[in-house]
C-alpha cells in the first residue's frame, strides 16, 4: 500500500513539475520570440529564428509618421486622462472614506462599475452619445473614453491607501490646533500619497494600453498607438510592429519598477485590482 | 464639525465624469436599442418608431451562436487557466524562499501587465505561419488554417493573461491554508497526492471560485484576442458589437447586443460574488 502510494506521489509530483515547466515556457517564449524578431535583419517578415540582427525595424518605427503620430496622441491622452482621473478619483475617495451618508455604498459601486462593464460597451455607448450631441473630433472623444476607464482605478487605490490611515491621527492633529484642511494636508495626504500615485500610474498604464474603447472613438487624424498597431497588424506584414511592441514593453517594465519602488509589488497584489 | 459643503464639492468631479461619460451614454444605448433600424442609414432616425425587433432578432440561432461560442471558449480557457495557475501558485507559496518568491511574483505581475496587443502579436509570431504553426498543427493532425487550430490559438491568447491572473489570485488563498492540515492527513496514512486533493483543494474552493469568476468575465469581454488571433473565423460577442458599428452602422442592433452583454456580465459578476461571500460566511 505504502509503495503504491509513493509511486502515485512520484507520478503526481512529476506531472505537476511538467505542467509548471510547460506553462512557464508558454508564458515566456512568445515574448522572447517577438523581441528577437524585432532585431531581424531581413527586410521582410521571415521565419523564426532570424539569422542576422540589426536595428532597421526600429529605424523604420522612428521614421514612420503614422506610428509617431499615434505615440504622440497616446502620450498626450494618457497624461491628461491620468491627471483628470486622479484629481476626480482622489477627491471622491476622500469623501467616500471620511463621510457617512445614505446611498454611499451605491455611489461607490457606480464609481467602480467601469471595471466590470465590458470596454466595448463603454466605447460603443460613448460613440453613440457623442454622435447625438454632435462631437466628432478625436481628442475630446478619446479623452472622455480614457477618463471613464481609468477613473475607477484611481478611486480604488486611493480608497485602499486611505483606509489604512487611522482616523485618530487626524483627530490628534485637530486637537493640537490644526483646522480640518491643515490636518488633511499635513497628516492624511502624505500618508495616502502612495495610494494616489499608484492610482495615477495604473491610470496611465491602462490608458496607454487601451484598444477596445479607443477603436470606436478615433478620428482619421487622431488615433492612439495601439489603434495604429491594430490597423497595421491587419494590413501589413512587416516587423515594425515587433519594434513597437518592444518599445511599449520598455514602458511596462519602467512602470513595474516604479510601482515596486513606490508601494512594493506584494501590496499591488494584496490590494488586488479586482477584489473589493 | 464636519464640512459637508466641502464634501459635496469634492464629489462633483467624480459624479460629473460618471454621469456624462457613463450613465447618460448607457441610457442613450438603452433608448437606441428599442429603435427601428432602416438598412442603409447610419444609426436609427431621430423619430424612428419603437420596436422590440432588435432583441427578438438575437434569439435567432445565428446570433445565439455567438453568445454560445463566446461562453464555450471562455469556459475552456478559464478552467484551463485555473488548472495551470494553481500548481504555480502552490509552488510559489510553499516551495520558494522569500527572495525567489518576490522574483516569481514580479515575473507574474510583469506578464500580466504586458499590453494585450503585444501579447497577441507575440503569440501570432510564435504560433503563426512564421513560427511553429506547421510543426504544431502537424503534431495535432489538423490544418493550420482550419477552425480547430485557430480556436486553439485564440485559447492560447486568453490563457497568456489568465494564467498569471489565476496564479496571483490563488497566491493569497493558498497562503491562508495551514500546511499542518495536509501533513496531518499524510500522518494518518493518506498519500501526498490524496492529502492534496482531499484537504488543500477543497479549502481553496472560495479562492478558485473567485479566480474562475475573474477569468470568465475577462473572457466574455475579450475583444482584441479574438479580433486578431481569430482571423474572422472566431468572433466573440464584443466583435459582433464592433462589426455592427464598423461594417453596417446598425446602431440599434449594436445597442441591443451591448445591453444583453452588459446585463449578462453584471449578473455573472454579482451573482457569483454573492455565492462566494455566502460560502465564506459558512466556513
Amino acid at each position: 500500500m505504502n509503495a503504491l502510494n509513493r509511486q502515485i506521489d512520484n507520478l503526481g509530483l512529476w506531472l505537476v513539475w511538467l505542467i509548471i515547466a510547460v506553462t512557464l515556457v508558454f508564458l515566456i517564449a512568445p515574448i522572447v520570440v517577438s523581441i528577437l524578431m524585432s532585431f531581424d535583419a531581413r527586410s521582410y517578415l521571415g521565419r523564426f529564428p532570424p539569422t542576422e540582427f540589426s536595428f532597421h525595424w526600429y529605424e523604420r518605427f522612428f521614421s514612420d509618421t503614422y506610428y509617431l503620430n499615434g505615440l504622440k496622441t497616446s502620450l498626450i491622452i494618457a497624461v491628461i486622462a491620468a491627471a483628470v482621473s486622479t484629481f476626480a478619483g482622489v477627491s471622491a475617495a476622500i469623501v467616500l472614506d471620511r463621510y457617512d451618508f445614505p446611498g454611499k455604498q451605491a455611489i461607490e459601486t457606480v464609481f467602480l462599475s467601469p471595471l466590470v462593464i465590458p470596454a466595448v460597451v463603454v466605447g460603443f455607448a460613448l460613440l453613440l452619445f457623442f454622435a447625438l450631441i454632435g462631437v466628432f473630433q478625436g481628442y475630446p472623444r478619446l479623452l472622455a473614453g480614457h477618463i471613464i476607464i481609468t477613473f475607477p482605478y484611481t478611486v480604488r487605490t486611493t480608497l485602499a491607501g486611505l483606509t489604512g490611515i487611522r482616523r485618530n491621527l487626524t483627530e490628534a492633529a485637530m486637537t493640537l490646533g490644526a483646522n480640518e484642511w491643515q490636518a488633511f494636508w499635513d497628516v492624511t495626504f502624505p500618508l495616502a500619497r502612495t495610494g494616489m500615485i499608484a492610482g495615477a500610474v495604473f491610470a496611465f498604464a491602462f490608458s496607454m494600453d487601451d484598444v477596445a474603447v479607443s477603436l470606436f472613438l478615433t478620428s482619421p487624424d487622431t488615433y492612439t498607438l495601439p489603434v495604429a498597431m491594430v490597423s497595421m497588424m491587419r494590413t501589413n506584414f512587416d516587423l515594425t510592429i515587433a519594434a513597437a511592441s518592444v518599445i511599449l514593453m520598455l514602458f511596462t517594465i519602467v512602470l513595474i519598477v516604479v510601482l515596486d519602488w513606490i508601494i512594493g509589488l506584494e501590496r499591488v497584489i494584496g490590494g488586488g485590482v479586482y477584489r473589493s | 464639525m464636519k464640512n459637508y459643503r466641502g464634501a459635496v464639492l469634492l464629489m462633483v468631479p467624480g459624479i460629473g465624469i460618471v454621469l456624462a461619460f457613463l450613465v447618460l451614454p448607457l441610457a442613450n444605448v438603452v433608448e437606441e436599442s428599442f429603435r427601428l433600424f432602416e438598412p442603409g442609414r447610419i444609426g436609427a432616425a431621430k423619430d424612428a418608431p419603437y420596436t422590440l425587433f432588435n432583441y427578438a432578432e438575437l434569439l435567432n440561432t445565428n446570433y445565439l451562436y455567438y453568445f454560445v461560442e463566446t461562453a464555450r471558449i471562455g469556459l475552456i480557457a478559464s478552467i484551463t487557466g485555473l488548472i495551470l495557475g494553481f500548481p504555480i501558485a502552490y509552488f510559489i507559496t510553499r516551495r520558494l524562499r522569500a527572495i525567489w518568491r518576490k522574483i516569481a511574483i514580479g515575473f507574474l505581475v510583469g506578464i500580466m501587465f504586458i499590453s494585450t496587443l503585444i501579447r497577441v502579436y507575440a503569440l501570432q509570431l510564435t504560433f503563426g505561419p512564421t513560427g511553429i504553426a506547421k510543426i504544431l498543427s502537424g503534431l495535432l493532425g489538423v490544418s493550420m488554417n482550419g477552425r480547430f487550430y485557430t480556436e486553439l490559438i485564440v485559447i492560447f491568447g486568453l490563457l497568456h493573461y489568465l494564467v498569471p491572473i489565476a496564479a496571483i489570485t490563488l497566491l493569497g488563498t493558498i497562503q491562508n491554508i495551514n500546511p499542518r492540515l495536509s501533513e496531518a492527513a499524510q500522518a494518518l496514512g493518506a498519500s501526498r497526492w490524496m492529502a492534496h486533493l482531499s484537504i488543500t483543494v477543497p479549502l481553496c474552493i472560495p479562492g478558485l471560485l473567485s479566480a474562475f469568476l475573474i477569468s470568465f468575465t475577462l473572457c466574455l469581454s475579450a475583444f482584441v484576442v479574438p479580433m486578431i488571433l481569430g482571423k474572422g473565423k472566431i468572433l466573440f460577442v464584443s466583435n459582433l458589437i464592433y462589426a455592427r458599428f464598423s461594417e453596417i452602422s446598425n446602431y440599434p442592433s449594436g445597442s441591443a447586443i451591448s445591453i444583453i452583454m452588459l446585463v449578462l456580465s453584471l449578473a455573472i459578476i454579482y451573482g457569483v460574488t454573492y455565492v462566494v461571500s455566502k460560502r465564506l460566511v459558512k466556513y
